[in-house]
């Protein structure tokens, strides 16, 4: 299930020409870094020589990646041995000489890598969302996404919002992703949610089946976008959830409320979930989420056998 | 009565290391280190000073020894004194519970494995540390390592990392030309790597009164297989000579302990390479640890991947396979040492009192 996905294990301005960088997918230790054209690569963070992580290591003028341990270099792009330096000599190694390579694509600010070469690649974003911040969440990667479609408050907080248990539509599946929208308030004094005829915003969660990547659109009721963001959970070592995430407040917002969104982080990603709220929330999106993730799974690899 | 188990061990004396290159990469390739443990061997379980009237805990393999001193003369113990014989008595303690021990070299020694076996001459040589031990105390330490003992000494024993790992201590990969030698017996791996016109050592570049841009450089690395000890001997001109002993004790299969002498009483008194250099061993250490302690879980089961090598590793390829040969014959019931690892190395590692 992680191989044929594309996650977006980094923000781009997380990796740099500088420092190589260690991220996760799973149990798959990976490095990123930049070469010398600012192309992000991506090996596998295990030296084939001596198993230490290449995430230790340097960057070369190059562009090319050197483990620390003993130096072995290696080239982003294949994985390629390229030099040994203690050899002191011009020389080609086998094919075999080389790193795990993975494919890597840059798009709307994330850095994606697919841990399986033959999966096409997602069609790149029309823009780069300008806040960003990546949190290190001990939950794991499937409960998270629970987390999100039940009560968004346990993961993520809208400055001057408050989540209401209340659906405008159910989850469901919408051109191959699942789709809610759930009603809001301001954290203004009013009515009491189960007392409220009408909520003066909505969320809408839009999530890819696979990866869990969730597009978020705040909007009043007149339709008026006001926050969107993507959030984007990776399946991380020991079940820790990674989750980077961009967003963009829109310039016309109107509305007190709406305004004073600016005051401050409008999006906050929580690095920490409360356990207690958590084991007391009752499913209820996550119920119609888990099956349709089922299915859908089934349905695409029905279809990769057929093709 | 004479039954086959008996006649096994005798049976091939061979050379351990095989000829045939497919048979010595199978070996290389099938290192599990945590899954061997060596026995019938001496392990320098502590300082002697850190010996006294009062004992102190130390464990080869988990197996607690406890060390202290009765009318001066240590004594090595399976149980704390306040604990009193323990009816789960191991086999490696005699009747009172008691293991057999020697002091030499500045250490007290433990014999891990069957108490009949032990005997001096099982005690490793190790040149350049007096016999009686007196090395001031500055100049000895302890380090700790969360990684298995084996892939302690098989990062020792490949230098290459020294150019990239410590090259703000001892210098960088530049030289004009590298040759790497390697001498084994059953018991013993011996490395020498000489290095012509390094770049200088920064430690001795800045505290050893060393001018010059670069050095001819000498370095020998022996480790004494069973007893999971090294030396580490390097000879630089210009520049002084260092002679550091660098046991890694196995107190479990995944963490060592380096009760270390690194012995500079051959440095003049006024030059201060000999007060810097034993402390180099606590950033030295650290930056092996950053590479030993991931590595050591990776190397915890069998891996379906091979290591690849470069021809630099005879050294650590042939520590392997012969770690690996003595594990098998102890597995078969044979614990005799076929090489004598008391025997004078002073000429093997290049040391000639200096
Ligand atoms: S482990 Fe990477 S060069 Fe040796
Ligand atoms: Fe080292």
């Amino acid at each position: 299930m992680t191989e044929a996905v594309w996650w977006a294990v980094a923000r781009s301005e997380e990796i740099s020409k500088d420092k190589p960088v260690n991220v996760d997918i799973g149990d798959q230790p990976i490095v990123l870094w930049r070469d010398s054209d600012g192309i992000v690569r991506a090996l596998e963070d295990r030296c084939p020589h001596r198993r230490a992580p290449l995430s230790l290591g340097c960057v070369l003028g190059s562009g090319m990646i050197q483990c620390g341990y003993h130096g072995w270099t290696f080239d982003g792009a294949n994985g390629q041995l390229v030099d040994i330096p203690n050899l002191k000599s011009e020389r080609k190694f086998p094919p075999v000489y080389r790193a795990r390579a993975f494919g890597v694509t840059e798009s709307g600010g994330f850095i994606r890598v697919c841990l399986d070469a033959k999966t096409p690649q997602p069609a790149p974003a029309e823009e780069t969302l300008p806040l960003s911040g990546t949190e290190n969440v001990a939950l794991d990667h499937d409960q998270y996404i629970n987390a999100l479609f039940d009560d968004p408050a346990l993961v993520i907080g809208i400055r001057g919002v408050r989540f209401s248990p209340y659906l405008m539509a159910e989850l469901k599946e919408q051109d191959g992703r699942l789709v809610l929208e759930r009603s809001c308030q301001w954290a203004s004094p009013h009515w009491p949610a189960p007392f409220s005829s009408d909520f003066p915003i909505t969320l809408k969660i839009s999530t890819d089946p696979a990866s869990g990547e969730s597009d978020l659109l705040l909007r009043d009721d007149q339709f008026n976008p006001l926050l969107r963001a993507t959030l984007a959970p990776v399946p991380g070592a020991r079940g820790v959830t990674q989750v980077r995430w961009r967003a963009k407040l829109e310039a016309k917002r109107p509305g007190l409320m709406a305004k004073a969104m600016g005051l401050g982080d409008p999006l906050t990603v929580h690095s920490h979930v409360d356990g207690a709220a958590l084991r007391v929330q009752k499913p209820s999106a996550s119920i119609h989420a888990v099956e349709l993730r089922k299915e859908i799974a089934a349905r695409t690899e029905r279809q990769e056998t057929a093709a | 009565m004479l039954d086959i188990q008996d006649s096994i061990p005798t049976a091939d004396h061979d050379d351990p290391i095989s000829s045939d290159p497919r048979t010595f990469a199978a070996k290389v390739n099938s290192w599990v280190p945590h899954d061997i443990v060596l026995k019938d061997a001496w392990f320098p379980l502590a300082h002697s000073t850190s010996v006294g009237t009062k004992p102190v805990r130390r464990a080869i393999y988990s197996q607690p020894f406890f060390l202290w001193r009765e009318s001066g003369q240590p004594v090595a113990s399976e149980f704390h004194p306040a604990e009193g014989l323990s009816a789960s008595k191991s086999e490696y303690s005699d009747a009172q519970g008691r293991y057999p021990v020697m002091e030499k070299y500045g250490f007290v020694w433990g014999w891990f494995g069957n108490p009949a076996n032990a005997a001096p001459q099982h005690l490793p040589d190790i040149p350049y540390l007096p016999e009686e031990g007196g090395v001031p105390e500055h100049m000895i330490g302890t380090v700790r390592f969360d990684c298995c003992a084996p892939l302690s000494l098989e990062n020792l024993i490949d230098l290459t990392h020294a150019d990239f790992l410590h090259a703000d201590v001892v210098g960088d990969e530049k030289m004009d030309k590298e040759t790497v030698e390697v001498f084994h017996d059953s018991e013993t791996i011996t490395m020498v790597r000489t290095c012509v016109n390094k770049s200088v050592a920064p430690v001795m570049k800045w505290f050893g009164g060393v001018r010059s841009d670069v050095q001819q450089v000498r370095q020998v690395i022996r480790i004494y297989l069973r007893s999971h000890v090294a030396m580490a001997y390097g000879r630089f001109s210009p520049g002084d000579n260092v002679q550091l002993f660098h046991p890694c004790v196995p107190e479990t299969r995944d963490r060592t302990r380096l009760d270390y002498v690194m012995n500079t009483t051959n440095v003049k008194k006024r030059n201060p390479f000999r007060y810097i250099m034993p402390t180099a061993s606590y950033k030295v250490s650290r930056q092996d640890s950053s590479m030993t302690s991931p590595q050591s879980p990776r190397y915890m089961r069998p891996e379906a991947r091979k290591d690849l090598h470069s021809p630099l590793d005879e050294a650590g390829q042939k520590y392997r396979v012969l770690m690996l040969a003595l594990a098998e014959r102890q597995a078969r019931g044979d614990f005799e040492y076929r090489d004598d690892v008391s025997a004078d190395c002073s000429e093997l590692i290049g040391y000639d009192g200096t």
